[in-house]
């Protein structure tokens, strides 16, 4: 009765569909990543074709999982608990619709264009600018909606997932509409507006911006919501998650100069980078500890729930990202860690241990409560955790030890201060950890396609139980 | 750089408007984050923030938002 009502009084329907999306979009991604892997360990998998080539492949890879994957579920994660916390359904229903189509052909279009080559050559900002505009329509869309239902909600107070998205929603406006400031000479060829030093600056200003926004704050705005539900418990300490947001939003601005150390931008600029990167750690971890400080008196759950165990391996992973990353802000560090793969693994602790996993907790979450109706399958659930695991800690293993030798290999030199290898000698010794790499992401694919046949079966069993009907019908005849 | 005064040393005269600008705006949004935090923390706030965490759990609730504090 309370899932019929539930299902009358909100908007469940584009949830359900950007839900489904970002579980077939995380497969495409991991999917894409697995070959370009495999490109690297096995260069004849380019088979001498521009389309499928590394340059032009990874574009596709990081606009899949990031944009594609991590869009769908922070659209579909935003629309769901901006109703839940606020006691209202979505502002506008068309509107809702139009940015789940609209996001959409924005990534067909990326599909499309990336292998072609057309790209402005930013990092995870590669679409040409025709694009650039679409997804400021639509994002603004899906911002507007979102606020406007939280203005018309029943509640006094705005719960503190809803200030996560929310910043998420306000800061990538500002950093995609700036970064993509660019002069049009054709349809599909623009050039930025910055130029030399100033334009990579930009470029890194959105760069960890977009992990600090769209990639952290986001999906913290999943976690503090998604944990304790999950969980049945209330978030451990909600002053220290309006700490969290604050710090969050007046720290992050400030990192992107330290992917930048050792280059034309001024000194200072990367040392101050450095400096409240390290300073972020302390709020950082204090929202990792108040996520899992939520199971405080009911760590038994993770024995049987095994939904929340992923949500509570994403913190683990997240509490690591974001002490790692700061290290290796530090200049003495990064002198050995920057350009090498150390930077590939970090990426990846935090886009496959933190957001993929946040994510996927989300999905499993959200196909349960928008069917009602228990999963296909929760021991495949149970797989898939042990795979996305085991195929994240091999990944970042592998980078991480490929990493720290390519930037030994790198500065050392011999008594007579000759570099004691040459370039192609340093590419020699990573093969075996380009192809530790790909296993990884292959185990962890596989675990994405476990979840994507577990919604499918999920789906086609609500529907053929008419699940999400009958809690229509009987909220209309309630 | 021989020392911190050395580090720290800063050209007032050759301030632009806009590092100006830029600075009075990072300093006011600082103090404005502390001034969040003293907030947060303050015990007398402690149990009206803390009665929000239970906002998740109370929608379940057919009448939910209405009764988050409002």
């Amino acid at each position: 009765m309370v899932e019929a009502t539930l299902e009358q009084k909100y908007n469940y329907s584009v949830v359900r569909w950007f839900t489904i999306m970002s579980a077939v979009y995380l497969v495409v991604g991991a999917l894409v990543g697995v070959y370009i892997a495999s490109e690297l360990a096995w260069p004849i998998l380019n088979f001498d074709s521009p389309y499928l080539s590394f340059g032009r492949l990874r574009p596709l890879h990081t606009n899949a999982v990031i944009f594609a994957f991590g869009g769908c579920i922070l659209m579909a994660t935003a629309f769901y608990t901006v109703q839940r916390t606020c006691g209202v359904r979505l502002w506008s229903n068309r509107m809702a619709w139009f940015t789940f189509w609209g996001w959409n052909l924005i990534i067909v279009s990326a599909v499309i264009t990336l292998p072609l080559g057309l790209t402005q050559a930013k990092e995870y900002a590669e679409l040409e600018w025709p694009i650039d505009i679409a997804i400021a329509v639509v994002w603004l869309s899906y911002m507007f909606n979102f606020i406007m239902t939280i203005v018309h909600r029943k509640s006094s107070h705005i719960y503190v997932s809803n200030w996560f998205f929310l910043g998420m929603m306000v800061m990538i406006t500002y950093l995609h509409v700036v970064n993509s400031l660019a002069i049009p000479v054709s349809l599909f060829k623009s050039y930025s507006i910055f130029a030399g030093v100033q334009d990579a600056m930009i470029q890194w200003w959105w760069g960890h911006n977009a992990v600090g926004f769209y990639l952290t704050a986001g999906f913290l705005g999943i976690m503090y919501y998604f944990v304790p539900k999950q969980a049945g418990k209330p978030v451990f300490s909600y002053r220290l998650s309006v700490i969290h947001f604050w710090a969050l939003m007046f720290g992050y601005v400030w990192l992107g100069a330290h992917h930048l150390q050792y280059t034309a931008l001024p000194d200072w600029t990367g040392s101050l980078g450095a400096a409240v990167s390290m300073a972020m750690i302390i709020p950082s971890w204090g929202g990792a500890v108040n996520g899992m400080m939520t199971l405080s008196g009911a760590w038994d759950k993770l024995r049987t729930d095994y939904v929340l165990r992923f949500l509570i391996m994403s913190l683990a992973f997240y509490a690591m990202s974001v002490f790692e990353g700061p290290v290796m802000s530090l200049k003495t560090v990064n002198a050995l860690s920057h350009y090498t793969d150390w930077t590939i693994g970090h990426v990846h602790s935090g886009a496959l241990g933190w957001v993929g996993m946040v994510g996927i907790g989300a999905i499993y979450h959200l196909i349960t409560k928008t069917y009602h109706i228990e999963l296909w399958s929760t021991r495949l659930v149970n797989t898939h955790f042990w795979t996305a695991t085991i195929g994240t800690l091999v990944y970042i293993v592998a980078m991480w030890v490929s990493g720290i030798m390519q930037g030994l290999m790198w500065r050392a030199y011999d008594e007579y201060g000759t570099l004691a290898y040459t370039f192609a000698e340093s590419v020699e010794a990573m093969h075996p950890y380009y192809a530790m790499r790909a296993v990884g992401g292959a185990i962890f694919l596989a675990g994405a396609v476990m979840m994507l046949v577990n919604v499918v079966m999920t789906v086609l069993t609500a529907n053929s139980q008419g699940s999400v009907q009958k809690a229509r019908t009987a909220a209309a005849t309630a | 750089m021989n020392s911190l005064a050395d580090y720290f040393h800063t050209d007032w005269a050759a301030m632009t408007t806009s590092d100006w600008v830029g600075t009075v705006l990072t300093v006011v949004i600082f103090l404005l984050m502390l001034v969040v935090y003293l907030y947060a923390l303050r015990p007398k706030n402690r149990d009206r923030l803390e009665a929000q965490r239970f906002i998740p759990l109370d929608n379940e609730e057919l009448n939910n938002g209405e009764n988050n504090g409002g």
